[in-house]
């Protein structure tokens, strides 16, 4: 079974975000950038199965700037391999253009299983995933934790509203769009990624330059504008208990 | 043939064996010894010597708990006189007429009945008293070692009753101690009661006591290395070889890959001596702040066990041997250490436990083996520089309410560079104290300044969960900033960041002067730059591990509190003997699980022992917070009130009101 876990890094949230001048986009030369935490989940997944399993795991990343650090950290959790997609990238580009660099270098790689973090930060709507499986003709599914590889198809669990969930097997290739691994992705010191960087190489490959095809254009990107506020009850217990009672009433919701 | 041909031929046969016996184990450690990472420990030779001096024959450490003390100081130098009784014996076989004088056989039987009365208190404490820090111990290899030692001596008195006439019968020679020899003599004047002193049943006699004495000394020898009493041989060179300091830095100069302990090779040659010289004594175990709270922890525990393990293999593991890190040593254990270092403070023959527990840390964090809440601040640190998670540009934010500026030191020179640490910049409640200390400072005019959001976190406890690589990346970005600004010495309230600073900077060239807060406060009111007026409670002080025991600055904060007014009652257990909040070694971020009872909440209690106590007083970020939550969680902050020196400070120069205890402080509204 060969994997391939694609992993992006996303600005660090924890800092102020900046818009650029056009206000339709962030100020990424300003930004500090850490890996998404969707794709942890799914290379730790992958990890897991290589030691469940025996897998092989390439960690792959679209060259937008600053990405070493992260696949040397993908080889000093156990990853066999990272892939470093090399072209004229950015980190400003749409989703669906990520996704069409990426489908041209996965078509013919020779993957069984293709494993991304179901969103991030910058891709709430999680659309990578679906997106590759679109591209390149193989099933996919996304929102999904507890791959299990073995001779046959692959399984895992999709997880539905309401705390249901559905079982399915899938044959290979399959693009998986992962949730959450069976375990919380794991650390790996400094001192062995500042190992693995000197003496692992990242292998590149020379990916075709961004598609032309078209995306959604970003009319504006402003922060949540409040659009009322909370009310406060004043006075003792009593009162606020009437008050409480009053809006219940209020809202149909007392029997 | 002879008696003595006899007895010559036995010593020799029994000796050889001996040896023989006790250089197979001795070279089986010796190997492994020679391919463990170096360390120096051939330096300041003075000192080494010096502390041989005052830890052997003035048996300080011993003594802290007296009974002990007494009964292996008996025993101890009982050994010493051992010695000379060897030589007198084999020497009157050897060579007829041979003999120590009366003066020294008069030694050998006082010490004969010191001995005795040793070996009877150590039974006592065994059988009757057992203090708890023997649980886990070899107690049958202790009894045996007292039975031996209690043969010996016996026979010492057996074969001195039954020499006059051995001497005159065999040797051809006459006895010239008898007289001297009080105990031989008098058992001597038994026999002759009883009509033992035949030649023959002098012969038999004196053959008897020989082997007690002499073979069962041989006997011991060849014991000792497979026994806790290996002691006997290597306290001395391992209280010479100790660690001599500064004692605070864990690391002593940077690995050349990892600091991970996987096998007895990743340890340094004294590591493995430590092994071998455990006593099992078990005062480790007594002071260890984790074994107190209920957690798996004996400090005691992960050297045998680590003991056993060496012996098993001779650390050539099988392939499928368990690991050192979570097998030898289980990981509940070495992740409950909170670096606090009293166990290496109460060793009596100087074990080093923290390093060892930090390199197996170390092995479980490659493995990916940590605490999941420890982690979240190991990534912080990397990404953030600060435990919080914070983003760099809120560590300054707590000087934005003073009413005058604080110099920036990456710009300007200054005099004070004030080292701020991730708690004093972004804990709720520590960085309460913070602006005050900073108002301190400007009232006593000292030209000081920080480093905004330049400064992230020492990596002092990094360091300590055993990612040596993340600490080497926070000390090389906080000397990268260093490096630059221009400054006389650092001045910091967290003994975690002093301790890094000052201790584990040093390798990497760093060699300012670094001040704690309560020494630099101490002089600038004992230089009249701080006008004080007393503050007149009764508080007792809690010494932090980093300030006390691992920085030996005790008194600086004992004469500030005095020269405030402060009426100040120790708790049993302060100074360098200090009992720990359970934060450090990165604990505080730790899960909890197992603990029984917090070891801050012991504190308290501890400090609520003492009569009229109203304030609990900490000089460490970290204690502002454990202990204020030990307090509250005890019920009993509204009649003790934990306060931070600051506080202190700022009610003596007349800053703020004197902080009070709820109680106190509605009793004074009244």
């Amino acid at each position: 079974m060969r994997i391939a876990v694609l992993v992006k890094d996303v600005p660090d949230l924890v800092e102020e975000l900046e818009l650029d001048e056009s206000g339709r986009a962030l100020a990424v030369d300003d930004l500090s950038y850490v890996p998404s935490e969707w794709d942890d989940q799914a290379l730790e997944e992958a990890l897991l199965l290589k030691e469940a399993s025996g897998a092989h795991v390439s960690a792959v990343a679209l060259d937008t700037g600053d990405i070493d650090n992260m696949l040397y950290a993908a080889l000093a959790k156990g990853a066999d391999r990272a892939v470093k997609l090399v072209g004229d990238y950015d980190r400003t580009m749409p989703g669906r253009q990520r996704a069409r660099i990426l489908a041209d270098y996965l078509a013919d790689a020779g993957y069984d299983l293709v494993m991304t973090g179901v969103q991030a930060v910058d891709d709430l709507d999680g659309q990578i995933a679906g997106l590759l499986g679109g591209m390149l003709g193989w099933p996919h599914a996304s929102v999904v934790r507890d791959v299990a590889v073995g001779s046959g198809p692959v399984s895992f669990v999709q997880e539905y509203a309401g705390g249901r969930m559905a079982e399915f097997r899938s044959a290979t290739p399959l693009v998986l769009g992962v949730q959450a691994a069976k375990k919380p992705p794991r650390y790996v010191p400094i001192a062995r990624i500042r190992q693995v960087s000197r003496s692992a190489t990242l292998e590149e490959v020379e990916a075709g330059a961004p598609s032309a095809e078209s995306t959604l254009a970003v009319q504006r990107l402003y922060r949540p504008e409040a659009q009322g506020h909370a009310t406060m009850w004043e006075g003792d217990a009593a009162e606020v208990a009437a008050a409480l009672v009053a809006l219940l009433d209020e809202q149909h919701l007392r029997s | 043939m002879t008696l003595r041909t006899v007895l010559v031929a036995a010593t020799i046969v029994v000796a050889l064996a001996s040896v023989g016996v006790f250089g197979v184990r001795g070279r089986a450690i010796w190997n492994v010894m020679r391919r463990t990472r170096p360390v120096v420990r051939w330096d300041r030779i003075g000192e080494r010597l010096l502390s041989v001096g005052t830890q052997v024959f003035g048996h300080r450490r011993m003594v802290r708990i007296p009974f002990s003390g007494i009964l292996h100081y008996f025993i101890f130098s009982g050994f010493v006189v051992l010695l000379l009784d060897i030589v007198g014996t084999i020497g009157q076989v050897f060579r007829p007429g041979f003999g120590i004088g009366p003066w020294l056989s008069l030694a050998v039987d006082v010490w004969v009945a010191l001995v005795l009365v040793g070996v009877l208190m150590a039974v006592y404490n065994r059988a009757v008293l057992r203090p708890a820090r023997f649980h886990g111990s070899d107690e049958r290899d202790a009894y045996m070692i007292l039975v031996l030692i209690a043969i010996i001596v016996v026979g010492i008195v057996v074969h001195e009753s039954f020499y006059p006439v051995v001497a005159a019968s065999f040797f051809h020679v006459t006895d010239p101690s008898l007289k001297s020899e009080f105990l031989g003599n008098g058992l001597y004047h038994l026999w002759r009661a009883l009509g033992w002193t035949t030649p023959t049943g002098a012969m038999v006699g004196y053959t008897v006591g020989y082997l007690m004495d002499i073979g069962m000394v041989f006997a011991f020898l060849a014991y000792l290395p497979y026994s806790k009493h290996f002691h006997i041989l290597l306290a001395v060179p391992n209280i010479f070889f100790r660690k001599l300091g500064p004692i605070g830095e864990l690391v002593e100069s940077p690995p050349e890959e990892t600091m991970a302990i996987r096998s007895f090779d990743d340890m340094r040659w004294k590591d493995v001596l430590d092994l071998f010289t455990c006593t099992e004594c078990g005062r480790c175990q007594d002071v260890c702040p984790a074994n107190a709270a209920g957690q798996p922890l004996s400090p005691k525990m992960v050297i045998l066990d680590l003991r056993d393990r060496l012996v098993s293999d001779w650390g050539r593991p099988a392939a499928d041997a368990p690991p050192l890190a979570g097998g030898a040593v289980s990981r509940e254990a070495l992740w409950a250490c909170t670096t606090c270092g009293a166990c290496q403070k109460a060793c009596p023959v100087f074990i080093e436990h923290v390093p060892k527990i930090a390199g197996l840390r170390a092995a479980l964090l490659e493995d990916g083996d940590v605490d999941p809440a420890a982690q979240k601040v190991l990534v912080a640190w990397e990404r953030q520089g600060n435990s919080f998670g914070q983003p760099a540009r809120k560590r300054p934010e707590w000087a934005k309410g003073l009413e005058f500026p604080i110099k920036d030191a990456r710009k300007e020179p200054v005099d004070w560079l004030w080292f701020v640490g991730d708690f004093a910049a972004l804990d709720p409640r520590a960085r309460e104290m913070t602006p005050l200390v900073g108002e301190l400072l400007h009232r006593a005019g000292v030209d000081f300044g920080i480093l905004y959001e330049g400064e992230v976190n020492s990596g002092n406890d990094a360091l300590r969960i055993g990612e040596y690589g993340l600490f080497e990346t926070l000390a090389q970005k906080n000397l990268k900033i260093l490096e630059k600004a221009t400054f006389q010495r650092v001045f910091t309230t967290d003994p975690h960041s002093l301790n890094a600073l000052k201790n584990e900077y040093r390798k990497f060239g760093f060699d300012k002067p670094v001040f704690h807060y309560t020494e630099a406060f101490l002089a600038l009111i004992q230089e009249g730059r701080l006008p004080v007026t007393p503050v007149p409670i009764r508080a007792t002080y809690h010494d932090p591990c980093y300030l006390g025991r691992w920085n030996h600055i005790t008194e600086a904060p004992r004469e500030l509190l005095r020269a405030l007014g402060v009426d100040l009652r120790e708790m049993p257990r302060h100074g360098e003997q200090s009992f720990c909040c359970g934060a450090g070694g990165g604990r505080i971020w730790m899960d909890e699980t197992g603990i029984v009872e917090r070891p801050a909440n012991q504190r308290i209690r501890e400090a609520l022992a003492l009569p009229g106590i109203t304030h609990f007083v900490v000089a460490c970020p970290k204690d502002v917070s454990m202990f204020h939550a030990a307090a509250t969680a005890l019920g009993v902050d509204d009649r003790l009130r934990v306060t931070d020196v600051t506080e202190l400070l700022a009610a003596a120069v007349g800053m703020r009101a004197t902080p009070l205890p709820a109680a106190m402080a509605m009793g004074s509204s009244e």
